[in-house]
């Protein structure tokens, strides 16, 4: 492995560290919502944040191109804060984020559902405030979907590529991941340092799942029969 | 003194409960999707009812006036039919869940002893059978100290085993905490044991209110509630007989009955024991050269028929005892209101609650 090799590994794992804690609170909120509410407005709401799911990655890049043009609606709005995003890392953090996004949100929503809506209720008539009987009762019950869901947002963000390398480009050293990287490599013939990275991306996905499953494993054995 | 005067749509029929309680110890009594659990949770906050409820003058809710106290302000504890134990923790966690910082630590350990859960302290609501997480519940909630308890007994526990029975701990918390209840159950023996004032909900209205052994009598032959059980308990003192070994004495009242030992070798302290209606002999002469233990004078109070058969109530030293029998047994008789009669209670009628 190069120190090339090594500086990719690393820019991959924090922008996907970074993507996952910042869709963290805002994925658990929505799961939240999603497990509360109901009717027509529930399932609209329910599809648009699956909608980086189903729709190719590379046009969901493109919507977030459109989106922050300097001249588009949330591009001008930051450009008068004097911020960059497009071709940067940030921008690498944004399309990884929105892509792992439903991946989070779904597994949370059904673990919230999963949980007796009378738990928080008896935590209330002892004497807790609605968000202290979120954090008390609720959010332990839902920890473990919760934890599988940003353990899977990590992991696609890990990989990521169609929508990254339309808002940020390929730029070796700044935006430029593990995916794109092997991409690239690969597409100018370097086929033996691309497998390198393949290689990898094999060691860090196995590490990612098996501490998942240690994690799981962990919490089972705590809480009993009840799993 | 608990006001009550709310309403709340419910799937079937409105929940429409007016009472005035003035007795610190309630049976609500009343067939299942009678609307008592939605009256519990109504009272502690959780189901969006409207009208009034007044807790020793306390406003908990006033809709006229704008006022709806939060659950965590009524200070209300709810022991609801299946526990509802918080799963992730174990049970001394769930029992310290609702005590704050600086709430007396006495309470915990009072909690503990009380519902005598020392044991299950370490382990987890999965683990626990029904009668230890309905403990385990009723010590979560009586450690927050609330001026109010409510207690939902789930209809499956009409055939929890006896010794898996809530009452006897209802007992001790009524002697040692006095803490006023609303207790919801089907067993009319045992509401008749633990509670002065009872209501009767049907269809989400109250039909009866009154004392809990008159709200009961007329439960016997409207057969409003068809899990309703009748048993006799008794809550008394044992003594040592001095035929000693397998019997003992239990003073209830002016009473003492001939009851089973129980297989701990204990031979003193409080105990309850239940006795079927239907394990209770009445004569109208002082039987003799009959085999048990228990055989004692004592005057009819009310006799009920219905199609189900005669329900007859008699007092005597102090205690007052349901027996059930045939209508014809009735009939031939001659049982009526002030007759004399004797009952005859086999020893193994008494089953121990605890």
């Amino acid at each position: 492995m190069t120190s090339e090799d090594f500086s990719i590994l690393l820019l991959t794992v924090e922008v996907a560290t970074v993507a996952t804690l910042l869709i963290l609170p805002i994925g658990v909120a929505a799961g939240w919502l999603l497990s509360r509410g109901g009717g027509p407005l529930r399932t609209f709401a329910e599809t648009v944040v699956s909608l980086p799911l189903v729709l190719p990655p590379t046009a969901v890049g493109i919507l977030l191109l459109e989106a922050l043009r300097k001249r588009g609606t949330i591009g001008g709005v930051l450009d008068s804060y004097g911020i960059e995003l497009l071709f940067t890392r940030r921008a690498v953090v944004l399309a990884t984020a929105v892509m792992a996004f439903p991946l989070l949100v779904r597994p949370a929503r059904a673990a919230f559902e999963e949980v007796d809506r009378r738990l928080p209720a008896i935590a209330r008539s002892l004497g807790c405030g609605p968000f202290e009987a979120f954090r008390r009762v609720t959010l332990p019950l839902a920890g473990r979907g919760i934890l599988t869901g940003t353990l899977l947002a990590f992991s696609r963000a890990l990989g990521e590529f169609g929508a990254t390398i339309i808002v940020a480009g390929n730029i070796p050293g700044r935006t430029q991941t593990l995916a794109l990287a092997i991409f690239q490599r690969h597409h100018i013939g370097q086929d033996a340092s691309a497998m390198r990275l393949v290689w990898v991306t094999v060691v860090l996905a196995f590490g990612a799942v098996l501490a998942s499953e240690i994690v799981s494993r962990k919490r089972s054995r705590v809480e009993g029969a009840v799993g | 003194m608990i006001e009550l005067d709310l309403s709340l749509p419910l799937a079937a029929f409105p929940l429409q409960v007016s009472a005035k309680l003035d007795s610190d110890s309630v049976a609500v009594l009343g067939p299942s999707g009678s609307g008592k659990t939605s009256l519990l949770e109504s009272i502690a906050g959780l189901r969006a009812a409207r009208g009034r409820i007044l807790l020793d003058g306390n406003r908990l809710l006033d809709s006229a006036r704008g006022v709806r106290l939060p659950p965590e302000r009524r200070r209300i504890g709810y022991v609801p039919q299946d526990a509802c134990l918080f799963p992730h923790l174990d049970v001394r966690r769930n029992v310290r869940f609702g005590m704050r910082t600086g709430s007396r630590e006495g309470t915990f350990d009072e909690a503990v002893a009380i519902l005598d859960i020392e044991p299950l302290l370490g382990r987890f609501p999965a683990t626990l059978s029904g009668g230890e997480r309905q403990r385990a519940a009723l010590a979560r909630a009586i450690a927050t100290e609330p001026r109010l308890l409510l207690l939902d007994e789930p209809l499956a526990a009409v055939d929890v085993e006896l010794r898996e029975r809530i009452l006897p701990y209802l007992l001790r918390v009524r002697e040692t905490l006095h803490i006023p209840f609303l207790y919801v159950t089907h067993n009319t023996g045992e509401a008749a044991a633990v509670t002065s004032e009872a209501l009767l909900l049907r269809r989400g209205v109250v039909v009866r209110q009154g004392p809990t052994a008159q709200v009961i009598r007329e439960m016997m032959t409207t057969s409003v509630d068809p899990d309703a059980r009748f048993d006799n308990v008794v809550a008394g003192d044992l003594e040592a007989s001095q035929a000693g070994d397998d019997r003992l004495f239990l003073r209830a009242g002016e009473a003492r009955l001939v009851v089973p030992a129980p297989a701990s070798g204990e031979r003193g302290g409080r105990a309850v024991f239940a006795v079927a209606p239907e394990d209770i002999l009445v004569s109208t002469r002082p039987p003799a050269h009959v085999s048990a233990r228990n055989v004692f004078p004592g005057r009819v109070v009310t006799q009920d028929v219905s199609n189900a058969g005669a329900w007859v109530r008699v007092a005597a030293d102090g205690l007052e005892w349901t027996v059930r029998l045939t209508r014809a047994a009735a009939q031939d008789l001659g049982l009526e209101p002030g007759t004399r009669a004797w009952l005859a209670i086999k020893t193994h009628a008494f089953r121990r609650l605890r």
